[in-house]
């Protein structure tokens, strides 16, 4: 679903309005009925997010990549990011599109948007961050395959068994490096460089494992997600009185669609510093279009509460699946005398059939997914220079830094 | 699974027939009632078939062999020592043990696969051992191949690049209010780091273990360890990525860090951006790019995708910088470090298009030919923030003494600069329309002979901000009270405008009609100066039929002179002409009209010597002191 698909009726609809009306004032009826139509549009689109989606946790095979996939899953974040580019050009058009440049420079929105778009420039860091993380993501994988293409052999003898625990092994180990690194372990090394420290020092055997070290790599030192989405979040408080029915309205929800969003992002996959990631972060229940967030962010938060308990890896659906696939499977390994059990066998061929159908999606998901992040990237860019732009023109803003 | 039974059941079933057709072919073989030729052919078929390795004997202990020579195989792994290494420094590959063993594991495994008929026989047994011992030696592989990688890893020394010899020119850290006239140099700058950089692929790991190297690759290959092989290689590599990058000192920053940065620095990491892109783009890259083909090169896709894995955090990093930057505010001081970005990003865009060639690579290409177009389109809109700039610069107050204002000086600086960039802000400038205040230029240039370099976009572009200079400067002027000093004010500054011209590249753009036309301004605010500063003193000398004046007239007229002369010194000592040729014409010009007329003046009434305050002599060193930029007084003046 790409994002351009759905804008068509509701973006054009006030383009053209907009230039009929040629941005005079006054027109209040028609602005209030397409702010009205930007919540309603942004509260379709994050319901649909919400929707129950039939699709088990187990035997991926029968599931196929479904349309939208289980909550926190690959395919999942990919509607995520389509809901995001849409509600983004939606809200481009409500601010931006043919307005009288002196509207968004009066208060409250001269103090409004330029909080937005200190926001926004934080998102995008936070999209690089992730992008480093999807990269480990794929690391994963990669493990996850050896270990798929080891097990596929028939009849599964030692040699095999002992590559994919190898396999496996390092598998885990990466996930729970990234993990501690990124959420706050003690280590004080720079987090993209994986393992400097010692390196020169750490003997053969150290390295030719050294999955044992975070592959994250790109942010500055010191940069940290969690505080990213905490500083997004702590200045944003919901319009009241007047203001909810003005411009103040949608820039309140974008705010709330970004944060969502990267938090989102943030939770499933590895990222530098998570630690303290928000599980809250307040959505007044009074709106209706905030509904579906609220429960988004609710179901994410038990995840997250539930993963910090388990000291599991990643919210990503696809990598909870690896971690609870390798370790059974290296149970089976550390088990394993030749020839196997035929019961035990059939039951680890179906489990590396998961194996292999996770690996599949990931391999089918992620490089789109990082696409998309980079999308994402590219046009919360445009957006924050056309708004700057319009602010520039208003002349309220002479040098702006953000 | 399906497929993976009748996988299993094809070699199953050839088995058994060749089984029949070896037992078939003896029994044949011992019969007697076969002519001698047919025999023959028999015998051979026998022994063919015994030659593939199919050897169907039932009876236990005939896989004596295949023990034997698997366990001598294990001895042989089980006496590496740990820390030993195997493939490396053990002399000609070939005919090392490693290869020797993982080749008879192959052999081994080869036999036996065709002979395990099910999975509980004797052969089925010693396959699963030779497999075993395979992953053994596989996993060893792979520990060296790392240790290799890391032991022998080698970085170079940026010299021929190094960031100090990169010049730490402070060129527009300065804004308006500060620029002292400093030699900028940035030509011989731009000429230093030139096209030395040709070639220089580097050996990022030392060249002895190449080979080694590419035989631990060949043999993992082999055995169907790629998947362990490019993990293993692929993470080595980055390490090595990243601690070279530390070695340079390279900092990373945040989209915000970027934004949030304060001129100097941001200057500073500008060039820093443009050093390191050279660095890895021109020299590390294509350099690793080759480390991929040696040892992996034979191998398929393997090579060009585990360089893309290698490089590509690095590569999203100087994108990322790329981007923070033309996220920036279009401060006209950041445009020479745009344009080095751009012209580095032009320049180095061949080379990225090589490196990222095949399809892995395609997107950070993509964005690197999106970044450039990103930086030309930031460069142009700065380029016309800084003519916006000029024109909104205004003042209440007029600037001291009539001298050459910082405005005038920095953006003459400014443009000097820019100069040097002309082909590139040729290339960017193509389509905008200048406001060229002279459209005139191209005809009257083209009857000098059409020079193209004073009709080019940038030449249009530099002569209309060069305009907006003079349109501002004219306001300035208006700010003095005294007309005369508006006059010393623009003379000043279209003086030193031209000076500018005339002495850089700008000549060459700006043209000589041009500058004709401008030293013609000058000449006209001279006269300006001249006419509004003394024709009052100077009608007082004049006399019509040359015969001397009444008494009473002279005495008159010769007080006025000196009041005027006094007022005319104390005020226009306090101007300032910084020229000294300049400032010397000036004096000359005065002298030549005023001193002459009053030397007549005196002349012609010689008899009333008393009258005369000043002699000629005096005012011509008086003269001297005007236009010094100190203010003086002859109210103490006595004669000598």
């Amino acid at each position: 679903m790409r994002a351009t698909d759905s804008q068509g009726s509701f973006l054009n609809r006030i383009s053209i309005r907009r230039n009929q009306v040629v941005s005079m004032e006054g027109n209040h009826e028609q602005e209030l009925e397409d702010l009205d139509l930007f919540q309603k549009y942004v509260a379709d689109r994050f319901s649909n997010l919400l929707a129950p989606s039939d699709e088990t946790p187990v035997s991926g095979a029968a599931a196929g990549a479904g349309d939208g996939g289980s909550l926190l899953s690959i395919a999942w974040l990919r509607k995520l990011l389509d809901a995001f580019l849409c509600c983004e050009a939606e809200f481009k058009a409500v601010l931006v599109m043919g307005r009288d440049p002196s509207q968004v420079s009066k208060p409250p929105l001269d103090r409004l948007v330029p909080e937005l778009l200190d926001r926004v420039v934080k998102s995008l860091d936070i999209c690089n961050a992730v992008t480093h993380g999807v990269e480990a993501v794929r690391h994963f994988q990669k493990l996850a395959e050896i270990a798929v293409s080891a097990l596929g052999q028939r009849p599964i003898g030692d040699g095999q068994v002992r590559r994919a625990k190898k396999a496996l092994s390092s598998l885990i180990a990466a996930m729970a490096v990234e993990d501690r690194d990124s959420v706050g372990g003690k280590s004080t090394e720079r987090a993209w460089s994986f393992g400097r420290r010692g390196a020169g020092a750490a003997s053969a055997k150290d390295r030719s494992s050294g999955q044992f070290r975070s592959l994250l790599w790109g942010m500055a030192k010191g940069w940290s997600s969690a505080k990213q989405l905490q500083a997004m979040s702590s200045n944003l408080v919901a319009p009241r009185g007047a203001e909810s029915s003005g411009l103040a309205q949608p820039v309140y929800i974008m705010s709330t669609v970004v944060i969502l969003v990267m938090w989102a992002l943030v939770a499933a996959i590895p990222c530098q510093e998570r630690t303290g990631l928000l599980t809250h972060f307040p959505v007044p229940r009074q709106f209706a279009w905030a509904q579906p967030m609220i429960g988004l962010q609710e179901k994410i938060a038990e995840e997250w509460k539930k993963k910090e308990k388990r000291g599991s890896s990643g919210l990503l659906d696809e990598m909870q699946r690896l971690e609870k696939l390798g370790n059974s499977l290296i149970e089976f390994a550390d088990s394993f005398q030749f020839p196997a059990e035929p019961e035990r066998l059939e039951e680890v061929a179906a489990q590396v059939a998961e194996l292999a159908e996770t690996c599949r999606k990931m391999e089918e998901g992620l490089v789109p997914l990082q696409r998309q992040i980079r999308e994402v990237f590219h046009k919360i860019v445009r957006t924050r220079t056309e708004v700057l732009d319009v602010l520039d023109q208003a002349g309220k803003l002479s040098t702006p830094t953000m | 699974m399906e497929d993976c039974k009748s996988a299993i059941s094809n070699p199953e079933g050839k088995q058994h027939m060749m089984a029949a057709a070896l037992h078939l072919t003896k029994a044949l073989v011992a019969s007697d009632y076969l002519t001698d030729d047919l025999k023959k052919i028999l015998t051979d078929l026998d022994s063919h078939l015994s030659a593939m390795g199919v050897i169907v004997e039932s009876k236990g202990g005939e896989f004596f062999e295949f023990e034997q020579r698997l366990k001598h195989a294990e001895e042989k792994v089980a006496s590496w020592k740990p820390n030993q290494l195997m493939v490396c420094n053990s002399g000609p590959i070939e005919a090392s043990e490693t290869f020797k063993v993982v080749d008879e594991i192959h052999t081994l495994m080869e036999s036996l696969r065709n002979l395990a008929a099910d999975e509980s026989g004797k052969p089925m047994e010693l396959l699963q051992r030779a497999e075993s011992l395979l992953q053994t030696v596989m996993s060893r592989l792979e520990e060296e191949l790392v240790h290799i990688l890391h032991q022998h890893k080698q970085y170079f020394e940026p010299q021929y690049m190094s960031f100090r010899s990169f010049r730490s020119d402070v060129a527009y850290d300065e804004s308006f209010v500060s620029v002292e006239e400093e030699p900028l140099d940035e030509a011989s700058r731009r000429n230093s780091n030139g096209d030395e950089s040709e070639d220089h692929l580097v050996d990022l790991v030392h060249p002895q273990v190449i080979p080694h190297l590419k035989s631990i690759a060949n043999l993992m290959f082999a055995s169907n360890y790629a998947q362990e092989l490019c993990q293993a290689f692929v993470r080595a590599r980055k390490e090595a990525l990243d601690e070279y990058w530390d070695s340079l000192s390279m900092d990373t920053f945040t989209i915000e860090d970027v934004l949030k940065m304060e001129g100097k620095s941001l200057n500073y990491e500008m060039k820093r951006w443009i050093w390191i892109m050279k660095i890895l783009i021109r020299v590390y890259l294509p350099s690793e790019k080759r480390l991929c083909d040696q040892i992996l090169g034979e191998s398929g896709s393997f090579s060009p995708h585990c360089f893309v894995e290698t490089s590509k955090a690095s590569m999203l990093y100087l994108l990322n910088f790329g981007e923070a930057v033309v996220m920036g505010a279009h401060e006209p001081d950041k445009l020479f470090r745009l344009l080095d970005m751009y012209e580095v990003l032009a320049d180095l865009l061949l080379d990225i298009d090589h490196l990222l060639l095949e399809e892995a690579g395609s997107v950070n290409r993509i964005e690197f030919h999106k970044l450039l177009a990103k930086l030309g389109d930031f460069s142009r809109a700065t380029f016309a923030e800084f003519r916006c700039a000029i024109a909104s610069k205004t003042s209440n107050t007029p600037f001291p003494g009539g001298s050459i204002h910082h405005m005038t000086k920095y953006v003459m600086n400014y443009i000097k600069t820019l100069a040097e960039y002309v082909d590139t802000l040729n290339v960017l400038l193509k389509d905008q329309v200048s406001e060229d205040p002279s459209s005139v230029f191209e005809l009257e240039n083209s009857q000098e002979g059409g020079s193209s370099a004073t009709s080019c976009p940038t030449a249009c572009h530099l002569r209309s901000i060069a305009s907006t200079l003079e349109s501002n400067l004219n306001n300035r002027a208006k700010l003095y009270k005294d007309v005369a000093l508006q006059n010393v004010f623009l003379m000043n500054n279209i003086n030193y405008i031209v000076q500018k011209v005339k002495s850089s590249k700008l000549g060459l753009l700006l043209g000589d009609v041009w500058i004709r036309e401008h030293m013609a301004k000058v000449q006209q605010h001279a006269t300006g100066y001249e006419r509004n500063s003394w024709s009052f003193a100077v009608s007082l000398l004049r006399s019509h039929d040359g015969s001397s004046l009444p008494k009473a007239i002279f005495k008159e007229r010769s007080r006025s002179f000196s009041v005027t002369f006094e007022e005319v010194y104390r005020n226009q000592t306090a101007w300032y002409i910084p020229d000294p040729q300049l400032r010397a014409e000036l004096q000359i010009s005065i002298s030549n009209k005023v001193i002459q007329a009053y030397r007549s003046f005196t002349g012609r009434n010689s008899n009333d010597e008393k009258h005369i305050k000043y002699t000629a002599d005096d005012l011509e060193s008086f003269l001297l002191d005007l236009f010094e930029g100190s203010p003086r007084s002859l109210q103490n003046f006595r004669r000598r």
